[in-house]
């Protein structure tokens, strides 16, 4: 159930993020939407892997490694995400310098108005 | 061997170590960098030698020390070696390219470019599917990065929108990643393709759902059409040495990529992968032809090649084991060119197309230029040429003949715009900026050209140990001809005796090896050629690129005769076109001339190549091995594919000759080319389309479709083409226009006596093969000569050169009398055959249109004679000389060689009547000592020449009698009255000078067939540039595009 809650959740915002990039024109906007819709689909990958009734895959004395198999979730989603942050943090990172730059050159934040390059 | 992991880890320890070094250090990190580089490119170059040529097995890198699943692994092999080498190699050679920026801009940008280079040789290694999504979105971070590079300000937006994109196709992707892990159990490429197999049926949707957003995000990393717009934004405004990394190098990764994730979706996403390549090279070319800007115009061709070698990919399923020669082959054909191209356009400062003029007067570059282009159109001997030949042959066995026929007219459209830049860089006013010669950028650009030859041996190498078909490359004529580069520097009679030895040579030595008919091409190609080629010691200076085209052309009409299969046949038909083009594009005003020669012919070319490749597939079993189909084998094309390739061949072939609604190049191009070059087009290569045509109808015979005789439909077009040519001809002012027109006319002719399907229809075609190439060679050299001397090909403003240019008159009058067939010059001879084929032949109303054409030929030849060389002298002209020296010999041996063959016709036909007594053993001559006799009548060419020296002698003397009382009237001797005419030749009486016959048959001249093509490129250019705004320049809208592409894909999929 928690695991159907969080994949709907998760398309949810990646339709959200999707919709918010697609329809504002503000380079901001666009960025924030991004981010919105990265977490969705950080929490799609995440509730992919996540089993109902086990545990963290963290090997301790509370999950020995004999056990991990039958005990822990599927622990590769999980490192995936971490991946997937870590990446979306650097494209975040660059299409804001972007927008500062872009900001400096043609005062302007509006998507539209950066069209000199065409067909 | 050093792993290949340390590819990918020089480029982090170097890109690290840079991190250290002070912000000033800037060339101890520049140093860093290319040493980086240059150690990945010697990894992989190795690890591509151990492979190709010692054989060895692929070998997997276990990252973590565990296999698969549980760890990335990495795998090498000859195509991932091949791949790393030519992303290092291009990123090596921009770094050196753009050292400039490089180094303006410090240690983080260097940093940067490794990393790029890291990432995709990552995409190419990796067989783990989510660091495949890691290396892409380091490609993508760090060309967000690279785009700064450029001083073009536009670049920071475009920047921008691909980051737009790639966060798009990033979402796409991890939840394919994710959603196919959950389905297979595994990340690991080659465990997903297995796991795949086995899923069960509850579950294959889900899957393969997952898989199509996996494989679209990845195909939206090939910049598929038209969901691409951000990418041509990149192409137009990064550093022009980063594009070419972009293109190059990310084009190479991101298609292996797709080629990789096809493993796992299996044989089911083929299609997708060809429907989506197909349009992509298609549509990208099309969009091409109105662009403007170099550096966008190379954007949209890098499209089209990616996408045509998607289509490649997807034609795996019957490609089989070539695939990877003919994916490889394009795509580094491709990366190579592209690469190249992008570095020669950071030489040029202008970015219009025509600013390209500025490498004029650099031959190196021009070269490197040329080089280029004939790989990215595939011409030979480069890669692309026997990819695209193995393709077309697949294709059409397997019944694919839409998707070949999409390929080649994609082809073609790119192989116009791409010359037409070559012809604008050969013949545009150069600018006043000379080109940026940085080091380099040469350095790069001539690395490229020398791999691009090198590829081209490689190629034919490996076609030759595989498929049996003969390296171009190792072929006598075609070294010769390339080994003229070599001896540019030589003046230009040097290199003129070196050719005509040559050609003398190579025919001294082979001329034993062929039949009659074949002999008598082989004369006219080479003896005839050297020939010509005396005028060209006219040339002063050392002429550079003259040689090296016109030799190509003899190399590709040499290599024609001595092909023995469809192989050698297509590839030396596209060597004596591109040499031709080259040779023509010389002339001053050929540019759109060259142009529409080249665009006719490649277009002939490429049906030439489809019949090719559809007799193959027709072949019965056991007739021939699939690989190799000879030219004799034509015949045993079986039902109901033979009129098909017949129409194909038939039509490839007319282009050649210029037959009527074919036609429309040969004007321009032969009227405009030089002096010694007009006859060598006119007199000798119109040539190479009649022997195709013979090749084809000694083969194939007589072909019917739907019920239509298709050799009837050939006759008609050659006595349309004799009577519109002929008649287009009296209406030229231009005298060297005339005789363009008149060989349309000719070659009709000989077309009707090739489609008779007769004995001596074809020995009359023969007889106009021989006879065009002395009259018409001699007649443009006599003409070449005189408007060097006057200094204007129109007739109007010539007149009364005869006593200032005797050799000359007597050659345009030799020539005019044997051209129109009255006795008793050969050309009677030529008559006498065509009327006894006609004789023989059941057709008559073709052949009353043939006789028409006949007096008409006599109002044009008149005017030659009339018009230049008597009448009255024009004032400017009183002191003319003769025709130069060299231009005046070979026209006097023409003349001596037209009384001879006149006489004794016996030493060039007898063997070849004999020969065709095979094909039609009826209706030959009966040669009887000098006289010659077929059952209607007999000719005895001896007893004419003295009949017709008699008459002639008679009235001439009669004439010298009665005139010898006559005074001469000198020019001055009657007053003028008038005022200055406003337009002097308008009252000139040759101007317009057959005026009435134009207001009765004007309407047949109407240039028809001009506006009908016309019309087709016009619509073209107009749809293209119309269809472009579709990239309005929006980031926004190019998401959107993406998106809507990937469900219009989905759509289509589904509906398949």
């Amino acid at each position: 159930m928690i695991a159907q809650i969080a994949m709907a959740t998760g398309f949810a915002l990646i339709l959200i993020g999707l919709y918010g990039a697609l329809t504002n024109h503000n380079l901001l906007r666009m960025i924030v939407a991004f981010t919105i819709a990265d977490t969705g689909v950080n929490i799609v990958i995440v509730a992919v892997g996540y089993m109902a009734g086990r545990t963290a895959p963290i090997l301790d004395a509370a999950v020995p490694a004999a056990e991990a198999a039958q005990r822990i979730i599927d622990p590769v989603p999980q490192a995936l995400v971490l991946t997937a942050i870590v990446i979306g943090l650097g494209i975040t990172a660059l299409m804001l310098a972007y927008a500062y730059k872009l900001y400096q050159k043609k005062r302007t934040l509006d998507i539209g108005k950066l069209t000199e390059l065409k067909w | 061997m050093v792993s290949a992991i340390f590819i990918l880890a020089a480029a982090l320890a170097a890109a690290f170590l840079l991190g250290l070094l002070k912000d000033e250090q800037r060339g101890v990190a520049y140093a860093i960098t290319l040493l980086a580089l240059a150690f990945m490119t010697w990894i992989s170059a190795d690890w591509t030698w151990a492979f190709a040529m010692d054989g060895a097995a692929s070998v997997d890198i276990f990252t973590a020390g565990t296999e698969p699943p549980f760890a990335i692994n990495l795998r090498v092999g000859l195509a991932e070696a091949v791949l790393t080498l030519i992303i290092s190699l291009t990123a090596l050679l921009s770094a050196l390219a753009m050292k400039d920026a490089l180094l303006a801009l410090g240690r983080r940008a260097m940093a940067v470019l490794l990393v790029a280079t890291l990432a995709f040789c990552g995409i190419v290694l990796t067989r783990d599917i989510f660091n495949l999504f890691v290396f892409f979105e380091l490609a993508a971070i760090s060309t967000g990065g690279l785009i700064l590079l450029s001083d073009d300000e536009r670049a920071l937006a475009a920047g921008f929108k691909y980051l737009i994109v790639s966060q798009v196709i990033s979402i796409l992707l991890l939840i394919g990643i994710i959603f196919a892990y959950h389905a297979t159990g595994t990340l690991n490429i080659d465990g997903m393709a297995d796991a795949a197999q086995s899923i069960l049926p509850g579950s294959r949707q889900a899957f393969m759902l997952a898989f199509f957003l996996m494989f679209m995000a990845l195909v939206a990393e090939l910049k598929p059409f038209p969901a691409n717009g951000w990418a041509l934004d990149i192409y137009e405004s990064a550093h022009p040495a980063y594009s070419a990394i972009f293109s190059a190098a990310g084009g190479a990764a991101a298609l292996y990529a797709v080629d990789k994730l096809l493993l796992v979706g299996g044989t089911a996403w083929l299609p997708a992968a060809t429907g989506i390549g197909v349009v992509t090279f298609v549509g990208a070319n099309l969009l091409a032809l109105p662009q403007t800007n170099d550096r966008r115009l190379l954007g949209y061709s890098s499209v089209a090649q990616i996408g045509l070698i998607l289509t490649v990919l997807g034609q795996r399923d019957v490609l089989g084991d070539l695939t990877g020669f003919v994916a490889l082959g394009l795509l580094l054909a491709h990366s190579v060119a592209k690469a190249g191209l992008y570095w020669l356009s950071s030489l040029v400062a202008g970015r219009e197309l025509s600013a390209w003029a500025a490498l004029r007067g650099h031959p190196l570059m021009i070269f490197a230029f040329a080089t280029f282009l004939c790989l990215l159109v595939g011409l030979p001997p480069f890669p692309g040429f026997y990819a695209k030949w193995e393709l077309a042959r697949v294709l059409a066995a397997e019944g694919r003949i839409a998707l070949l026929a999409l390929i080649l007219f994609g082809a073609l459209i790119e192989a116009t715009y791409l010359f037409r830049w070559f012809g604008y860089t050969i013949k545009r006013d150069k600018p006043a900026e000379d080109i940026a010669c940085a080091s380099g950028n040469v350095i790069a650009i001539c690395v490229a050209a020398v791999t691009g030859w090198v590829l081209g041996y490689l190629w034919g190498d490996a076609a030759n140990v595989m498929l049996g078909r003969g390296n171009l490359l190792l072929a006598l004529p075609l070294l010769f001809a390339l080994a003229f580069l070599l001896l540019e520097w030589l003046p230009a009679w040097t290199k003129n005796m070196l050719a005509i030895a040559g050609l003398v040579g190579y025919f001294a030595l082979t001329w034993g090896d062929y039949d009659p008919l074949r002999l008598i091409f082989f004369v006219i190609f080479l003896i005839g050629g050297a020939v010509i080629l005396l005028a060209s010691f006219h040339a002063h200076g050392r002429r550079v690129g003259f040689y090296p085209a016109a030799m190509l052309m003899y190399a590709g009409m040499t290599m024609l005769i001595e092909a023995t299969d469809t192989f050698g046949f297509f590839a030396a038909w596209e060597i004596l076109t591109v040499g031709s083009y080259f040779l023509i594009l010389r002339g001053k005003h050929s540019e759109p001339h060259a142009l529409s020669y080249l665009v006719f012919s490649l277009g002939g070319a490429f049906l030439i190549l489809a019949g090719f490749a559809l007799a193959a597939s027709g072949a019965p079993l056991g007739v021939s091995p699939r690989l190799t189909f000879a030219l004799s084998e034509l015949a045993q094309v079986a039902q109901p594919l033979a009129p098909w390739v017949f129409l194909l061949l038939a039509i490839g072939f007319m282009t050649k000759t210029a037959a009527i609604g074919l036609h429309i190049w040969l004007p321009g191009a032969h009227a405009e080319a030089e002096t010694d070059v007009s006859p060598m087009v006119s007199g000798i290569l119109l040539k190479a389309g009649l022997f195709g045509l013979f090749i084809l109808l000694m083969s194939m015979g007589k072909q019917q479709l739907y019920g239509i005789e298709l050799t009837y439909v050939m006759l008609w077009i050659g006595a349309i083409t004799a009577l519109l040519g002929n008649l287009m001809a009296i209406f030229q002012e231009d005298a060297k226009r005339l005789l363009a027109y008149s060989s349309i006319g000719q070659m009709g002719y000989a077309l009707f006596g090739l489609a008779l399907m007769n004995h001596l229809g074809w020995l009359m075609a023969l007889m106009f093969v021989i006879n065009h190439y002395i009259y018409k060679s001699m007649l443009f050299l006599s003409v070449g000569g005189v408007a060097k001397r006057t200094g204007t090909r129109a007739m109007y403003q010539m007149g009364g050169l005869i006593a200032l240019m005797p050799l000359s008159f007597i050659a345009v009058l030799i020539g005019i009398i044997a051209m129109s067939g009255v006795p008793p010059l050969s050309g009677f001879g030529g008559r006498w055959i065509f009327y006894n084929a006609i004789l023989e032949s059941e057709y008559r109303l073709p052949m009353v249109v043939i006789f028409l054409s006949g007096p008409i030929a006599f109002l044009y030849l008149f005017r030659l004679i009339h018009t230049i060389f008597l009448g009255q002298l024009k004032d400017e002209h009183r002191k003319l000389k003769e025709a130069p020296f060299w231009i005046v010999l070979p026209q006097m041996i023409y003349v001596v060689l037209l009384l001879a063959f006149a006489v004794v016709p016996g030493i060039a036909l007898r063997r070849v009547d004999e020969y065709m007594n095979q094909f039609f053993p009826t209706g030959g001559l009966n040669w009887s000592g000098l006289n010659i006799s077929s059952p209607y009548g007999y000719w005895d060419p001896i007893a004419i020449m003295i009949i017709v020296g008699c008459i002639f002698m008679t009235l001439f003397l009669w004439l010298l009698f009665v005139n010898r009382k006559a005074q001469k009237v000198k020019q001055f001797n009657i007053v003028f009255a008038a005022e200055r005419p406003y337009r002097p030749e308008t009252t000139h009486f040759a101007w317009n000078f057959f005026a009435p016959y134009r207001k009765a048959l004007g309407f047949l001249v109407q240039p028809f067939v001009t506006q009908f093509w016309g019309a087709i490129t016009d619509t073209l250019h107009t749809g293209a540039d119309i269809a472009r705004r579709f990239y309005t320049g929006n980031g926004q809208t190019y998401a959107i595009h993406l998106l809507g592409f990937v469900v219009a894909v989905y759509l289509f999929a589904r509906g398949i």
